[in-house]
């Protein structure tokens, strides 16, 4: 049963994808597929977590080779984690998509790029090996092209192209970087890498691949100065693949540093550890700039995300319990809340009929509910307690203080509060300020609003709303387990031996 | 009299050569160079000739599945073919499953094939997706 | 006996949320359910009181996150006794006020929901013995606040100053957390009183200082200290209730509060005291010169709320025992006398429909009973006996006088500003109710019972609590006096301390502030005319400080996100050459293999170099992606000179499907097809992608140099036959030692497919292209 859940996450979301590509031209049909798929996935993801809670760590040999020959997928609580958000976001986003355009989105290839999409996500979240790693980056990559060009509108062909060719070039990187270390170590497997890396002799080479590896991730995971590929697609994507994007894409460039970085360059942490704290700073910086300078909901968010993955990257910098706790707790929460923001910026427009801040308006007089639901997840995104953001700014703040990096935790602080300022920016130009005159007159097209849309449009943003008050007012559980996953992040003999057996030495030595 | 007379008449001849010449490429590649990617590389290569020969309906009907669904079709083979590990729970994924029934010699059939088959139809679809998206409407 | 911890610290804060739910459901009768829900919390800690006394408090289990070291929990001491009192019981005269003067208005569910959140927190923040619990209903409180302010929110004006207020307040809020998370790292506790206990370690740590410093900039923030005192006037764009609750009873005193809550730790400071005592001296110079700046009457009232809470941050600060009993009589008298004068104003301002002072005068005749609790506030206000507010103010000038060496200076400012109060109370009560009748734009009369409950109740219990203050120091002061020094220290209230200098002092203060009322109707305009306080108002420090980081945003955007994919890429290309190529240097990794002997298989490489240059010489988009196609070509010819032909196969195949899509791409899309790079642009790409080479070439030099394990290759070799069942290893590890990577590859592939196909559908027709 551990072997089956250990890939289901991949494999549900690539049948999805197969069998909604067979029925390319019933849309209807692909659409319940779709639904059902994510769903799948999710309650899938969740009996995984509950195994990796009760049984430790799930490992599995892809075709029963023994590592490092063969291909190792390893789920440990941090990917456990982020496989069931994964699973949330999916199914989140399957149901919202069955909103206002799916007719014509389903028309055009969605589904079956949205599950390959995920099915990248997943794959990449359950991997064990640095090749395979690679494999679920160009799946995302491609997936995630198609999915944002699929209405073919002039900015999204022109975002698209910035996209596709700055991630390209980036994932090019990775496999560069890839072969040098396979060169240097002789292995694939990020367990044997663990194991053999402190021995490599010229450190020196090591360190520049992994500097290039670090830079292909963070190129994925938009951090400073590798973002720009960002800002200039992402608004451009329709509302469904905008949230999905927002919750995951980034987020597997910063899994990937948070998972090659605590295993197998954690010997040098001393060189890693300043860069990326340098970067973690630069970026939340930048970011929340961006957010601030924009007038347009879509770029005040696209912006957020950069800034955001600046404090994900705290805790690699710093690389203590704590920090890394506070990682993965914030990672949690802001793929909760940035999906979320994207929906009810849908939303929003749909009501309001427009994401320019100066089109909008009067929606807080109108639309009170929409209003509390945008407010949850903005003002958790701003850190604002007792919602979930808080904790994870409480707990990255706090392992700043504590590893004495004062800079660093000194400008997560006064970011939060630039944050704060660009997310009531949104609220009072469009809930607050009165309706402009052509928002006003603005109504969405009879038939496009029915009960299925609305339900579809509502009942995500109310569960991710529900998610992320679970979190800020329950916070023990998800607390203690971001402590447990930092726990087995750093316990880096642990990994190792349940990847390669008790005596992977003698194991290499036996083949020969 | 032109060219495109000649293609459309060799059409179905350059369509069937490869087709059985990407097979054969397909069941040797396990132990001979070829496989799953080059013999359906083979087998797009005949069904482009067929499309610039003959257009794109044409083409569909030999094909009867349309090319995404060659591909959805390939993705089922290749992922299923592993699902037969768990004839042992504890197997990995992808544990290919072997037997050699004996026919006068030892037959071996294994998932590997499947696997490889899986590959070939996607190579196919999505050649052709790209072939039939590129030539202009008929 | 008093009742169970549960009942009285939890209970009220239940009741507060559940009828904050319900208010949003309820159609009429709202503010008055708003109002019992508020007495009933009042009593429920009226109940509790007996078991609250200087030496004992209630305790309560409450939000826990252990994981993180968060213990929670409330307590009820002796100073959260007089907070909670204070919330609760204003907040109910306030509720049932706002339920007359907002009648008929839309928006009064979302008041009442409003501020019953808001009570909500004020009490969970008074009561959270837990400094994480504490910061989460105080940013509650700003964010409450935040609501309430932009109550017209449709008004520009009004959404200003609800951001203003919540950058300020919310500013100082980070300032606090970090504050408080240093501080009880410190202590290694977050529970407030452990950190209390733990004073010695605290102070002894190295953050110390900054610590402290973050806190007092989080309180000063918060209770509207110089020089953040410029958001409390602005807040007055709320509704009336809302500014007598929050902005001077309440919601101000919340930084008060923590800085009498941790004045047990550093109330021996040196820092400490000289910070409070100056920020406190400095602010309520600025309240009064301001307030003596305005005729509209709430703006005055803050600006005299600025002075008030200026006093009880210099109290705060004064070390000895008897300006901590001062502090606390005070808090309380201001209190009940700021929120009774913010609540005649509002009836004022209902029934006249002005507020401004100067277009005002003689309404006695027709408010009688407005006229009597403005007096009677105002009494208290300017410090007259029998009013507490002349206890307490007797009691200011007696620690001011106790302090020593800056005595002379903190006693004549002291003066000063009450004299200056003394001249506002005069205003709000003599000039506005007595003398001629100015005509206003409606015609006044005393409002109905509801309205008139809370300002008559609350300048009423000056009188009382004025009349016997022995009783009040027992029952309310004393405990909180305890929580502020560490021990039960109290001083004895008195009304008539004798004929002292206190008392000479007292009748000067009184005689001063009779003349500046005299000349308030020259002096108010003089002063506004003066444009030194607008210039030196800190409030254009933060308009200039908000409109500079706009600006410096929008600059480091348009720089950074300049919208040129070429400015994106030789960025990425830059920092993908320097990185690996420094940390290679600097770590001493530079290494050359050992020179091997040239073969025919290095032409193989021709094409690769052939290629690149073509491409970088290239003028047309179309013969730069040709030349490019060389480089795959080449490529794989490397591939099948090295022995793998199926790699090479592949590489082949790829590069033909690259190039067709890509030109196809070229032909569908509209790109520009000429390069139209200036020849600077192109050298400067071409320094790059060279940077570029030779970095990577100069890494995998370094790592061909090393030794390499050849155990992965070895191994497929050894297991292809009989673990694979096949001979070809290539394929072997294509379909089963790395089946996954395949598996991953032809979805790659797929996925090209279908976004070929989604892409180049033809506009209404993508079913037929799809199939």
């Amino acid at each position: 049963m551990r072997q089956i859940l250990l890939v289901a996450p991949i494999l549900i979301p690539l049948a999805a994808c197969a069998i909604t590509a067979l029925l390319w031209q019933r849309p209807e049909v692909q659409r319940r597929i779709g639904v059902a798929a994510a769903a799948l996935l999710f309650l899938s993801t969740l009996a995984l977590l509950a195994e990796v809670v009760t049984g430790g760590m799930v490992v599995g040999q892809m075709g029963n080779w023994p590592a490092p020959f063969g291909i190792t997928l390893v789920v440990d609580p941090l990917s456990a984690a982020m496989l069931v958000i994964t699973g949330l976001m999916a199914l989140a986003v399957a149901v919202y998509a069955m909103g206002p355009g799916a007719a014509e989105r389903d028309r055009a290839g969605f589904q079956p790029l949205f599950h390959a999409l995920v099915m990248g996500v997943a794959g990449a979240f359950s991997t064990g090996d640095l090749f395979n790693l690679y494999v679920w980056f160009e799946v995302m990559l491609i997936a995630s092209f198609g999915l944002l060009v699929l209405d073919r509108t002039r900015e999204q062909l022109d975002g698209g192209l910035r996209y596709v060719m700055l991630n390209l070039v980036g994932t090019t990187f990775f496999l560069l970087a890839v072969g040098l270390v396979y060169g240097l170590t002789g292995t694939l497997n990020l367990a044997d890498l663990a194991r053999v890396a402190p021995q490599v002799e010229n450190q020196g080479a090591l360190a520049a691949a992994a500097v290039l590896l670090l830079i292909s991730f963070g190129a994925k995971a938009a951090v400073f100065p590798l973002f720009n590929w960002l800002p200039a697609a992402y608004h451009t994507a329709s509302m469904p693949v905008a949230a999905i994007f927002a919750a995951l894409l980034t987020k597997v460039g910063v899994y990937a540093i948070i998972r090659v970085f605590t295993l197998v360059f954690a010997h040098d942490q001393a060189l890693f550890g300043p860069i990326i704290g340098v970067v973690a700073m630069l970026t939340m910086v930048v970011g929340v700039l961006g957010a601030a300078a924009h007038y347009d909901v879509r770029r005040i968010l696209s912006f957020h995300i950069i800034s955001q993955i600046g404090y994900m990257l705290v805790g690699v910098a710093l690389m203590t319990p704590l920090a890394l706790a506070g990682a993965v707790l914030y990672i949690v929460h802001h793929i909760v809340v940035k999906a979320n923001l994207f929906l009810v910026a849908g939303a929003m427009q749909k009501v309001g009929g427009s994401f320019a801040l100066a089109k909008l308006g009067g929606l807080w007089a109108t639309r009170p509910l929409l209003g509390l639901m945008f407010l949850i997840p903005a003002l958790s995104l701003a850190g604002i307690p007792p919602l979930s953001g808080f904790w994870g700014k409480l707990v990255v703040i706090r392992s700043g203080f504590e590893a004495e990096a004062w800079l660093l935790a000194s400008v997560a602080l006064a970011v939060g509060l630039l944050t704060l300022y660009s997310m009531v920016k949104i609220w009072n130009e469009a809930f607050w300020k009165a309706a402009p005159a052509e928002a006003a007159a603005h109504q969405p097209a009879p038939g496009e609003w029915g009960r299925m849309q609305r339900f579809a449009t509502f009942a995500p943003i109310v569960a991710l709303c529900a998610v992320t008050l679970t979190i800020g007012l329950w916070t023990e559980p998800f607390a203690a387990f971001s402590l447990a996953a930092a726990e087995a992040l750093l316990d880096r003999e642990a990994y190792i031996a349940a990847v390669l057996g008790t005596a992977p030495v003698q194991l290499a030595e036996a083949v020969r | 009299m032109d060219a495109s007379l000649i293609l459309r008449v060799s059409a179905p001849l350059l369509l069937w050569v490869p087709a059985i010449v990407s097979l054969y490429l397909l069941i040797r590649g396990h132990n001979e160079p070829g496989g799953g990617f080059v013999g359906g590389l083979v087998a797009s290569a005949g069904l482009v000739f067929f499309v610039i020969s003959r257009g794109r309906q044409a083409a569909l009907r030999v094909m009867r599945v349309p090319p995404a669904g060659w591909c959805g079709i390939g993705l089922l083979l290749a992922a299923g073919s592993g699902l037969l590990a768990w004839i042992d729970p504890a197997a990995g994924y992808l544990t290919h499953r072997w037997w050699f029934p004996d026919v006068g010699f030892k037959v071996p059939l294994g998932t590997a094939l499947l696997f490889d088959v899986g590959v070939y139809l996607t190579v196919i679809g999505t050649i052709t997706a790209m072939v039939f998206a590129l030539v202009d409407e008929d | 006996m008093s009742i169970a911890p549960s009942l009285a610290l939890g209970l009220p804060l239940g009741l507060g949320l559940a009828g904050a739910i319900a208010a949003t459901m309820m159609k009429r009768g709202v503010a008055q359910a708003g109002a019992a829900v508020a007495a009933l919390a009042f009593l429920l800690y009226l109940l509790a009181a007996p078991g609250v006394t200087e030496t004992t408090d209630l305790r309560f289990g409450f939000w826990s996150v252990p994981s993180l070291g968060v213990v929670g929990g409330l307590r009820l001491d002796g100073l959260s006794l007089v907070f909670v009192l204070l919330i609760t019981g204003i907040g109910a005269l306030v509720l049932l006020y706002a339920s007359r003067y907002l009648k008929g208005d839309t928006r009064l569910p979302r008041l009442v929901t409003l501020l019953l959140i808001f009570m909500v927190a004020m009490l969970g923040a008074v009561t959270a013995d837990d400094v994480v619990t504490l910061f989460v209903f105080w940013e509650l409180t700003s964010l409450a606040s935040f609501f309430l302010v932009a109550y017209d929110h449709e008004k520009p004006g009004a959404r200003k100053a609800a951001l203003q207020a919540l950058l300020v307040t919310g500013g100082g809020g980070l300032a606090l957390l970090a504050g408080l998370i240093l501080v009880a790292m410190a202590a290694g506790t977050t529970s407030l009183s452990g950190i209390i206990a733990a004073r010695e370690a605290v102070l002894a740590h190295p953050a110390a200082i900054p610590a402290m410093l973050l806190v007092v900039l989080g309180c000063f923030t918060k209770s509207a200290q110089f020089p953040f005192q410029f958001w409390l006037p602005n807040a007055m764009a709320a509704p009336t209730p809302v500014s007598a609750y929050l902005h001077s009873a309440t919601m101000v005193k919340l930084g008060i509060y923590l800085l009498a809550r941790l004045n047990p730790v550093y109330q021996h400071e040196a820092f400490w005291q000289e910070l409070l005592t100056t920020a406190g001296l400095l602010t309520t110079a600025v309240g009064a010169i301001y307030a003596l700046r305005e005729s509209d009457l709430k703006r005055v009232l803050a600006w005299t709320t600025v002075t008030a809470l200026g006093s009880l941050t210099m109290l705060i600060g004064l070390a000895p025992a008897l300006s901590a009993t001062a502090a606390v009589t005070f808090l309380l008298v201001h209190a009940l006398y700021k929120a009774a004068l913010f609540l005649v104003a509002g009836i004022v301002d209902h029934e006249t429909g002005t507020r401004d002072a100067a277009a005002l005068g003689g309404l006695r005749r027709a408010m009688p009973l407005t006229a009597l609790a403005a007096v009677l506030a105002a009494l208290s206000m300017a410090g007259l006996p029998p009013f507490v507010g002349f206890v307490a103010k007797e009691i200011i000038y007696e620690a001011k006088l106790a302090t020593g060496g800056a005595a002379g200076l903190f006693a004549s400012i002291g003066f000063l500003v009450n004299a200056a109060m003394v001249a506002i109370a005069g205003l709000l009560s003599w000039r506005l109710f007595f003398g001629p009748l100015r005509p206003t734009p409606a015609t006044p009369h005393d409002p109905p019972k509801s309205m008139l409950a809370g300002p008559i109740l609350l300048a009423g219990l000056g009188l009382l609590a004025g009349a016997a203050p022995s009783l009040v120091g027992a029952w309310l002061v004393d405990g909180a006096v305890a929580a502020m020094l560490g021990a039960p220290a109290a001083v004895p209230l008195k009304l008539w301390h004798g004929f002292t200098p206190v008392l000479a002092l007292s009748a000067a203060t009184i005689a001063l502030g009779l003349l500046l009322l005299l000349a308030w109707g020259r002096l108010m305009p003089r002063l506004r005319r003066a444009s030194a306080f607008d210039r030196f108002d800190t409030a254009r420090l933060y308009d200039r400080a908000l409109a500079g980081l706009v600006a410096w945003a929008e600059g480091t955007t348009r720089l950074v996100q300049h919208g040129s994919l070429r400015g994106y890429m030789q960025v990425l290309l830059l920092v993908a050459a320097l990185g690996p190529l420094a940390v290679l240097v600097a770590r001493g990794g530079l290494d050359l293999p050992e020179a091997a002997p040239l073969d025919f298989r290095a032409l193989a490489f021709l094409p690769i170099a052939l290629g690149a240059i073509a491409a970088a010489v290239a003028r047309g988009t179309l013969a730069a992606v040709m030349a490019t196609g060389l480089v795959g070509f080449g490529t794989a010819l490397v591939f099948l000179t090295f022995g793998a032909p199926d790699v090479a196969l592949t590489q082949f195949t790829v590069e033909v499907l690259l190039i067709v899509i890509l030109a196809t791409v070229l032909i569908r899309l509209p790109v520009r097809a000429r390069d139209v790079r200036t020849g600077r642009q192109r050298t400067v790409d071409a320094a790059v992608a060279g940077a570029l080479g030779l970095s990577v070439a100069l890494v995998l030099l370094a790592v061909l140099a090393a030794p390499f394990d050849p155990r992965l290759g070895e191994w497929f070799g050894a297991e292809s036959v009989p673990g694979g069942h096949g001979r070809n290893v290539v394929n072997v590890i294509l379909v089963d030692f790395r089946a996954l990577d395949t598996l991953g590859e032809i979805a790659v592939l797929a996925i090209a497919a279908f976004s070929v196909i989604a892409l180049l559908r033809a506009s209404g027709r993508g079913a037929r292209v799809g199939s």
